[in-house]
């Protein structure tokens, strides 16, 4: 019954590019000052371009205008801190880019801290000709971990789906792409739905449901060898995959008991644990960051809530967290188990909220209507998100300090993003 | 891409350096990243269905949902009734029931959602006597709007159940 044709693509297909627009910083951003870097490569302004819009998109960030700066020290030591003062910068970054051989491109960087009159950083990154994004965003996350005490997401990939329509037919694509949208590739495309992907802990694999067979399955694939297989074979329906943080477990909704319910699967022995069991709807599992809970969406009360399964506690009743409004779905912990985020519906809207744990209250962070698909940055910072309007679809993205942005796609509608673990 | 994926493990021994000295930190390391290979997969729509045409009598209906809810309404029991009279009248026929949501909300939650509309069709049919046994039940959730649109009627044709 089921046909399933697998070869590899050829190029230039139609593809979605994804345009990064920021459209609103923090309100109390570190200042800094980038000093144009020392070059002989060409494209070095396109190089620290790529750097300032990592750090804008960031929204902790104020970049000085290269047209304010007062002088042009070509070294720390030429660096006179009052000068900087004058202009409230609290960081100055001197670089330079340097073509090793045809096979390599050095990047070095230092960083001074204008109050405490010190350098603070200075580092080496080589990188490939041709691949000068990627220097880029090694240059931009040793900056902000540097000024900000965290590590960076410039590095970090994201997944997303798009809807297209090539030559009047329907296509599916699950795209990899870094953070800021750019250097997209294709993992998977398909003529039927792709939805829910979701990374391995690892991000060498994707797990994803795809309706290739007729209906909702879910498979996981090596990214680097296309290599893809279906995690459980049988005549129903299974969806939502969500990895565990030690990669060795998939949380699944299996509709084998004619309603939707969660189970644990141990990806080496294929064992299933059943871990819901209700008449409602349980489904849009996710594990807590050290796997010892699972979040998920349960009907039980007569409306979509999130509810809270505890591991380590055997044969608990799930508890629930939240309580406000009638429609609070598809929830996730951030990344430092302070709480979680959310689809929360207020009147005629859904948008993204957050709910810290000791708080009884929830903050919305989003006010367009129809948002969805909330991913959180492996630093805890960054909130991308899909938003639905009218025709287009598109990722937006908001940091916890209340900055935005938005990844509008050239090409169809853009849904379903996750964000990777750390890969620097 | 895949050109540059010896240079860049090369690299990557290199590894990351990081060395302390006061309080200025010292790094050194170098880009590296895996290669991606896309795959395509495609489902012959055809395959997968009896086609319509080749039964001797069609059974083919829509119901329709409130927004959340899967419980049938009257007048969908009434367009219920007469599937399950061809049904009976016809005991070859065997039916797909596709579940189906309107775009607001999760794509997870609607899923099951459009499941359970699916499985209130068939728990009717299963009560009017007709074996489960004939009967196909899935959900697409909000992947497959019937009609596009973000307004109260397209998302109340969208809440469906399609039976083939």
């Amino acid at each position: 019954m089921k046909k399933i044709f697998i070869f590899f693509l050829l190029p230039n297909l139609i593809f979605a590019e994804l345009l990064l627009e920021i459209t609103k910083g923090s309100e109390n951003p570190y200042r800094v000052a980038i000093i144009p870097f020392q070059s002989d490569v060409s494209s070095v302004n396109n190089i620290v371009k790529v750097i300032k819009d990592d750090l804008l998109r960031s929204g902790e960030f104020y970049i000085l205008d290269e047209s304010m700066l007062l002088s042009i020290p070509s070294s720390i030591e030429e660096i006179k801190a009052s000068e900087w003062k004058l202009l409230n910068i609290d960081f100055i970054v001197l670089g330079k880019i340097s073509d090793e051989d045809n096979s390599s491109v050095k990047a070095t960087y230092e960083i001074y801290d204008v109050s405490r009159k010190t350098k603070i950083r200075s580092s080496t990154v080589y990188g490939i000709p041709g691949r000068l994004r990627q220097l880029s965003h090694y240059v931009s996350d040793g900056i902000y971990e540097s000024i900000t005490g965290m590590r960076g997401v410039s590095t970090t990939k994201i997944l997303y789906v798009n809807e297209i329509i090539d030559n009047d037919n329907l296509n599916y694509i699950l795209y990899v792409a870094d953070a800021d949208g750019a250097n997209e590739q294709e993992l998977l495309r398909s003529n039927e739905p792709i939805i829910s992907p979701s990374w391995s802990p690892d991000s060498k694999k994707v797990a994803y449901v795809s309706f290739e067979t007729g209906m909702a399955k879910v498979f996981i694939q090596e990214i680097a060898s296309g290599k893809r297989e279906m995690v459980i074979e049988n005549d129903h329906q299974i969806s939502s995959p969500a990895w565990s943080p030690d990669g060795k477990f998939l949380s699944l909704t299996l509709f084998q008991d004619g309603n939707a319910e969660i189970y644990i699967l141990n990806l080496a022995t294929k064992n299933l644990t059943r871990l819901t069991k209700h008449y409602s709807i349980d489904t849009e599992s996710s594990w807590s960051p050290k796997g010892t809970k699972i979040l998920f969406t349960s009907g039980r009360s007569g409306s979509p809530q999130l509810y809270e399964i505890d591991l380590t506690k055997f044969n608990t009743k799930p508890s629930r967290l939240t309580f406000e409004g009638n429609y609070n779905a598809k929830g996730s912990y951030l990344s430092n188990n302070d709480g979680i985020i959310f689809v929360h519906r207020s009147t005629n809207q859904f948008q993204i909220a957050l709910k810290y744990f000791d708080e009884n209250f929830i903050r919305p962070l989003t006010e367009s209507k129809l948002d969805e698909s909330p991913s959180v940055s492996p630093n805890g910072n960054v909130i991308i998100y899909a938003i639905t309007d009218n025709k287009s679809g598109m990722i937006a993205g908001v940091t916890l300090s209340g900055a935005t942005f938005v990844l509008p796609a050239t090409n169809g509608k853009v849904r379903e993003p996750a964000w990777s673990g750390f890969l620097r | 891409m895949k050109k540059n994926k010896k240079l860049l493990i090369s690299y990557s021994l290199v590894g990351l350096f990081i060395a302390s000295c006061s309080s200025v930190q010292v790094t050194e390391e170098a880009v590296y990243e895996d290669s991606i290979q896309s795959i395509e997969v495609s489902s012959n729509r055809s395959s997968l269905e009896v086609p319509s045409s080749s039964r001797a009598v069609v059974a083919n209906a829509t119901v329709y949902f409130e927004f959340d809810k899967y419980n049938l309404s009257t007048r969908s029991i009434q367009a219920l009734k007469s599937i399950s009279d061809l049904m009976s009248e016809n005991p070859l026929i065997e039916i797909t029931i596709a579940g189906h949501a309107d775009e607001r909300g999760t794509r997870e939650y609607n899923l099951a959602l459009g499941q359970r509309r699916a499985e209130s069709v068939a728990d009717y049919l299963v009560l009017k006597g007709i074996s489960r046994s004939r009967l196909t039940i899935k959900s697409y959730g909000e992947e497959m709007p019937a009609v596009s649109g973000s307004n109260e009627r397209s998302w109340g044709r969208n809440r469906r159940a399609e039976i083939n």
